[in-house]
């Protein structure tokens, strides 16, 4: 059981290569919680920016019929991973978390596994 | 002919306007004036608005109110009787969110702030830990939901009107959640009863109503017959008849705000 300042901590701090995460509402477009990031990447703005990537899948996988649940998004840039997981708990529809990666220091496999982690013990 | 050089006096002090270049850099600005000065003389106590309240405890709001939206334990609702902290943290947030959002909308009467003590640790702030939120990010996510609305789409009417689905055939698929919204639309509920239904924030459900608006499956109900037309305007009482002076004092106001 933890609430969101000490996951969000956690994740920071126990996943290798992590530089911002952000608990986000996606109808909103409202980050609920951030940490990290810096003056040049404002977690807020990428909050809200991010809703639409998560908002666009589902769109598509609802057209295409399937029933699977989304659980996770990865996207790749040159120098950093961003990773969006779908909260699944009991009230958490409606909510990702949103992680950034430095690229170089990262292990991808084991950083999405930690996410997994964290999002099962946050209870919301 | 010669210059006269007078002395001049030193010139009176310039009028306070706002800077609206500084409003611009950080983003924010116009929502209310009174709140921005309430948080920077960090005051504590009620600033009671047309459509809602919000409580300051040192300048920063600690709860917020609106009938047009649902309170803490309806949001609390799909949680189930005892709900892990973490959610009760959210469900706050949310709560306070979402209530500002309709308190801080335009209005056509001035706020009222009452000094003293925000709400009482026996009232909603004891059902958790309450993380005050200052008054900028406030202001910033209203406008910036103002703002999202509008790109939804532009046309408010959903926001308070009963709901009603023109065509019930060719829906386009949509997520659960909005299908959720849709189902409740009969022509009789407003998107706030949908929200207290479904226990989910008024804004949230606004949104998913403009997305059904804007993709032509949900639109406000037209007034039937027998509410069209709207009743006469009762007459106004004597305390109501509108002073000239009132009526100039807000024009100025007006015109002092747009400036």
């Amino acid at each position: 059981m933890a609430n969101t300042e000490t996951s969000l901590k956690e994740a920071l701090a126990s996943i290798e290569g992590a530089t911002g995460i952000a608990l986000v509402d996606y109808t909103s477009g409202m980050a609920l919680g951030t940490l990290g990031g810096s003056k040049s990447f404002d977690l807020g703005v990428a909050a809200a920016g991010n809703t639409d990537v998560v908002r666009a899948k589902m769109r598509t996988m609802e057209h295409l019929g399937l029933k699977g649940q989304l659980e996770d998004i990865l996207i790749t840039l040159t120098d950093q991973y961003h990773l969006i997981r779908l909260i699944t708990g009991r009230g958490g529809n409606g909510l990702f978390l949103y992680l950034v990666l430095d690229a170089k220091r990262s292990n991808l496999a084991m950083a999405r596994h930690q996410l997994k982690k964290i999002e099962e013990d946050l209870e919301v | 002919m010669t210059t006269v050089r007078t002395t001049t006096p030193a010139p009176p002090p310039r009028l306070p306007v706002r800077d609206k270049a500084a409003a611009l850099d950080r983003g924010w600005g116009g929502v209310s004036p009174m709140l921005t000065r309430l948080a920077a003389e960090r005051a504590t106590g009620i600033l009671v608005r047309e459509r809602g309240t919000l409580h300051l405890a040192d300048g920063q709001v600690v709860h917020a109110e609106s009938p047009s939206a649902p309170g803490l334990d309806t949001l609390l609702t799909p949680h189930g009787g005892d709900p892990a902290p973490g959610a009760l943290e959210l469900c706050h947030l949310t709560a306070l969110y979402d209530a500002a959002y309709f308190t801080l909308a335009p209005s056509s009467t001035p706020g009222r702030f009452r000094y003293g003590s925000a709400v009482g640790l026996d009232g909603p702030l004891a059902l958790g830990a309450v993380r005050p939120v200052p008054v900028a990010a406030l202001e910033r996510e209203t406008l910036r939901r103002r703002d999202l609305l509008h790109r939804i789409w532009p046309d408010p009417t959903t926001d308070e009107a009963p709901l009603t689905r023109p065509d019930r055939v060719g829906a386009p698929p949509c997520p659960a959640r909005r299908r959720a919204v849709l189902a409740r639309v009969d022509g009789v509920r407003t998107a706030l009863d949908i929200a207290r239904e479904l226990g989910r924030p008024a804004f949230h459900t606004l949104v998913d109503v403009r997305r059904l608006a804007a993709a032509g499956v949900v639109s406000p109900r037209p007034p039937t017959p027998a509410e069209a037309p709207p009743p006469p305007p009762q007459p106004l009482l004597e305390t109501e008849v509108v002073d000239p002076h009132i009526t100039l004092l807000k024009r100025l106001r007006d015109a002092l705000e747009a400036l």
